[in-house]
């Protein structure tokens, strides 16, 4: 329960302290002035949540085609589920950035904003399936080989696609391409970015706990085991 | 993963399962019907709608795979469907490894794709007045581009096999899993068609070869699961 409390006060810190410290970034080019890369600190760790998600899904996937237990098909769906939701925030958050900072909603020659739109289409096909197919043991199973087919696919697009084509990617190569996190990051910037990532990931275990129990809770109430 | 007892009968029993397919499609050409028919009418579309007008080499590069890729997904599905639609496919589960008939339908998916590029290709050059400077590298990008396509839909066809509405959720399904080979083939077939050397092209060849060699692999590993299921 006191975790609860703490991810309470540690994401409206993150929120507040957002807004009040410098900006991340000194931009070379902003329609917003260096305000609008206080973004960055709600971007990044939304796309690290959803890469977080989809390997949960490829994880309890596999440890269904193992051992078939349905709740382990429960905990990947959730996975997935979740993955999609903070995919869908991280595209919004991204082409909110992308306007302000590169000056267009959306641009198809960035490889990365392609990547995520490509993962949209990949998790929502997968509930697409799942709602296709009645029998339970039969949508379980092949679930769960979808979410791995589909995760190995997520991996090749967000991390093996941008770094064969550097050439199309307005995001900043050095950071994320190299893996050296910029070490023009101010020491507060730092802090403020760690708390972030920490926090989201923290609220996204959170959220993820209370839908399997929701989820399985469902299950036992429609008679199934 | 069961693993096959005499591995010289593996060979004789794939070439089996592909050559059971080859017959029963001479007998009914579903499924290569569907695949050059489609594909000849969205070149006929292009064809007729760019009229005068002549593209450049780069596009003329993407207009290409989109025939091919839309083609595939009409047809592609077709070797696992057939088997559920006719009853067969408990026979087929019944008397051969996963991995076997995996291997099968994929060469034979592998071959109705070569016989529509053999089809497509000439048809492509004349009708929207485009050559390929540089053939090697051109073949090379279509043969890899092919192996990814049957290789990767395969699993998927299987799949989809047991669901209801087959044929959309199909190309909903594989179209994702498809994007890094359509990126990295439309890439070669682009300096292809403009005379690049293959060194130009080296980084998309890489990662067409380890995106054939992945989806492959987790084909084979998880098709028993889809199969035996």
């Amino acid at each position: 329960m006191w975790w609860k409390f703490l991810i309470y006060l540690v994401m409206t810190a993150v929120i507040v302290l957002a807004f009040i410290t410098a900006s991340p970034m000194n931009p070379v080019s902003s329609l917003g002035g260096p305000e609008v890369y206080r973004i960055f600190y709600f971007h990044v760790p939304q796309a690290w949540v959803a890469t977080i998600a989809f390997l949960m899904a490829i994880f309890f996937s596999i440890r269904f085609l193992q051992t078939r237990r349905m709740d382990y098909d429960v905990k990947a769906s959730t996975a997935c589920r979740l993955g999609l939701l903070f995919s869908i925030l991280a595209t919004i958050s991204g082409s909110i950035f992308a306007r302000m900072t590169w000056g267009e909603f959306w641009n198809w020659s960035e490889i990365r904003e392609v990547s995520i739109f490509v993962l949209l289409l990949i998790y929502g096909g997968y509930f697409a399936f799942r709602s296709a197919v009645s029998d339970e043991q039969t949508r379980a199973a092949f679930s769960a080989v979808l979410s791995i087919l589909f995760g190995v696919s997520a991996v090749f697009l967000i991390f093996i696609l941008p770094r064969i084509y550097p050439v199309f990617s307005l995001h900043p190569t050095d950071s994320i391409v190299n893996g050296r996190i910029s070490i023009t990051m101010s020491p507060m910037v730092a802090i403020i970015f760690g708390l972030s990532l920490v926090s989201f990931t923290a609220l996204f275990l959170w959220i993820y706990k209370l839908s399997v129990e929701i989820f399985t809770l469902a299950r036992y109430r429609a008679g199934e085991r | 993963m069961p693993l096959p007892a005499n591995s010289v009968n593996w060979a004789a029993k794939v070439l089996a399962v592909t050559g059971k397919d080859i017959i029963s499609e001479f007998r009914t050409r579903f499924a290569v019907n569907a695949i050059v028919m489609f594909a000849l009418v969205t070149l006929t579309v292009i064809s007729f709608a760019l009229g005068v007008l002549q593209p450049a080499a780069e596009i003329m590069a993407a207009m290409f795979w989109i025939i091919l890729f839309f083609a595939a997904m009409s047809g592609l599905a077709q070797a696992f469907i057939k088997e559920e639609e006719s009853g067969t496919a408990l026979i087929l589960k019944l008397s051969c490894d996963g991995i076997v008939i995996f291997f099968g339908k994929f060469l034979f998916n592998l071959l109705l794709l070569i016989v529509l590029a053999i089809l497509i290709v000439p048809l492509f050059i004349v009708l929207l007045n485009t050559t390929a400077e540089n053939w090697l590298l051109f073949i090379a990008g279509l043969v890899l581009g092919m192996i990814g396509l049957s290789g990767a839909t395969t699993i998927i066809a299987a799949i989809v096999s047991k669901a209801s509405i087959k044929g959309a959720l199909f190309t909903v399904l594989s179209f994702p899993i498809l994007m890094p080979l359509l990126a990295a083939v439309i890439e070669i077939t682009k300096i292809a068609f403009i005379d690049g050397r293959f060194s130009d092209a080296a980084a998309p060849i890489q990662m067409l070869i380890a995106f054939d060699v992945v989806m492959i692999t987790l084909s084979v590993m998880l098709f028993d699961f889809v199969w035996r299921h």
